[in-house]
């Protein structure tokens, strides 16, 4: 059984290097340009190239930002309850530095939607916040892992207990996401329906285009982010490392 | 099992041993009760549309205190490092816990329940309103057990523990509110409310007992 178990995990180990490792040397080479680049792409298609909505006007432009950092926290989340997973299993810190790093800036991306969501909603629906399905979601999302960053901070950079504890919470809140989102959408209702991703999509080609820059653009800055919040965070630890042995040697 | 029922056994002695813990957790549910009433001018309206979520706050506020202690005089006197080194699985302990912080609130709740229905003159204890509370009650306990470890790391952190385990329970908390106030009356609403609860406490049980190991090891 045990042996069994070594092996499976040994197979693991190595699935994850393969794939992982390629994207992994060229990060500080591949991400920052491409990241730039896509969200100039972003900005010049919001403001430049996407047709004026009718009804809504200037203001809709705001979509091509709100989604995509919207959608894209959901995948930050989701790094950060692989990678709580992966360290429970492996218990190396390193998991834990991405974990952590993933959680910041999926706490930043909610807080950005919430916000351009506010911003949206006043002209368009009147108000800033109304408890709908899916704005109520993502703040709840907000709140869960505002506590694992809280949870995660009760101990120091190197203290294993406390990095277990908060994998836990990133893991179950990540299983709580499906059950949030039947409850608070029985509960109401208001949202836009996704006219994204219907069979037949309602935005007119230009906009769909410039969507699509937007979610590329979100998507490579928070590959960025991450790993320059997993990187900082393993520094943390490492230099709590040496600092604590600075200690001892001083001491001896 | 039958460990896991001597864990049980164990924490319902010291209950009974030390009465202030469920005491004060039921002296805080009554206090919360009259203090909504005065708030929500309770007395004169027709309540029903209140009571579910008054009742259902109480509840969870008085339960997240109450497992909030369910390991921290354990940590202080050495008990849970001795059960952890003895030779039964940390699920098995877990389970024990579960049941004993289940059954404390069961009572608290059942007592609730028994006053607002004299307080307010609406009878509460029909069977579906006590089919929801249990099921209810399985859902937040199992996954407050869990969290609560984090109390064993000292005083000061009791206070994360609402702040962790309320977010993760909107779910639990908007079916529960909606199924009581179906089993008083309320106009119907087609969403199966009763069933998210169910699978609620089967997720939240089942992680509980897969995770417990992982944050209860030294």
């Amino acid at each position: 059984m045990s042996a069994l178990w070594q092996v499976l995990v040994a197979i693991f180990w190595w699935v994850i290097h393969t794939l992982l490792e390629p994207i992994w040397n060229a990060r500080w080479v591949a991400l920052p340009p491409l990241t730039g680049v896509m969200m100039m792409a972003m900005i010049v298609g919001a403001v430049l190239v996407a047709p004026r909505e009718i009804v809504e006007g200037e203001v809709q432009r705001l979509m091509y930002i709100h989604v995509p950092v919207a959608t894209i926290s959901y995948l930050a989340f989701f790094v950060t309850a692989v990678a709580s997973a992966i360290f429970l299993i492996g218990r190396d810190m390193r998991w834990d530095a991405i974990a952590r790093g993933a959680a910041t800036v999926g706490i930043m991306l909610t807080a950005f939607a919430l916000l351009t969501g506010a911003i949206w909603g006043k002209p368009t629906w009147g108000v800033y916040w109304s408890w709908d399905a899916r704005l109520t979601a993502t703040l709840v999302l907000f709140l869960i892992y505002s506590g694992y960053l809280l949870a995660r901070a009760v101990g120091g950079p190197n203290d294993e207990q406390a990095a277990r504890y908060a994998a836990v919470v990133g893991i179950i809140g990540y299983i709580d996401i499906p059950l949030i989102h039947f409850s608070v959408d029985w509960w109401r209702t208001l949202h836009p329906q996704r006219i994204i991703f219907a069979p037949k999509p309602a935005l007119p080609g230009e906009m769909l285009l410039v969507l699509l820059l937007g979610f590329l653009g979100i998507l490579f800055l928070t590959l960025w982010l991450i790993t320059l919040r997993g990187t900082t965070e393993y520094l943390v630890q490492r230099a709590d490392r040496v600092r604590a042995r600075l200690d001892q040697l001083e001491r001896a | 099992m039958s460990s896991a029922l001597a864990v049980f056994r164990k924490d319902l002695q010291l209950a009974w041993r030390d009465r202030s813990g469920w005491l004060s957790a039921l002296a805080f549910a009554t206090i919360s009760v009259l203090v909504y009433s005065f708030a929500f001018d309770l007395a004169t309206a027709d309540i029903r549309p209140l009571l579910p979520g008054v009742l259902w706050t109480t509840f969870l506020f008085s339960g997240i205190f109450a497992t909030s202690q369910s390991f921290q005089r354990e940590s202080e006197t050495g008990t849970f490092d001795a059960m952890l080194v003895a030779p039964v699985s940390p699920s098995t302990i877990y389970v024990g816990k579960l049941i004993s912080n289940l059954i404390s609130l069961l009572i608290v709740e059942l007592a609730l329940l028994v006053l607002t229905t004299i307080l307010f003159d609406t009878p509460l204890l029909t069977g579906e309103l006590v089919l929801v509370v249990f099921v209810g009650t399985v859902g937040y306990v199992s996954l407050a057990t869990l969290l609560s470890t984090l109390g064993s790391r000292g005083s000061a952190r009791a206070v994360l523990l609402p702040v962790l385990a309320l977010p993760l329970l909107v779910p639990l908390l908007i079916a529960s509110v909606r199924a009581t106030g179906a089993a008083l009356g309320a106009p119907i609403d087609s969403a199966p409310w009763l069933l998210l609860l169910v699978i609620f406490a089967l997720w939240s049980t089942i992680g509980g007992a897969l995770l417990f190991p992982v944050v209860s090891e030294r």
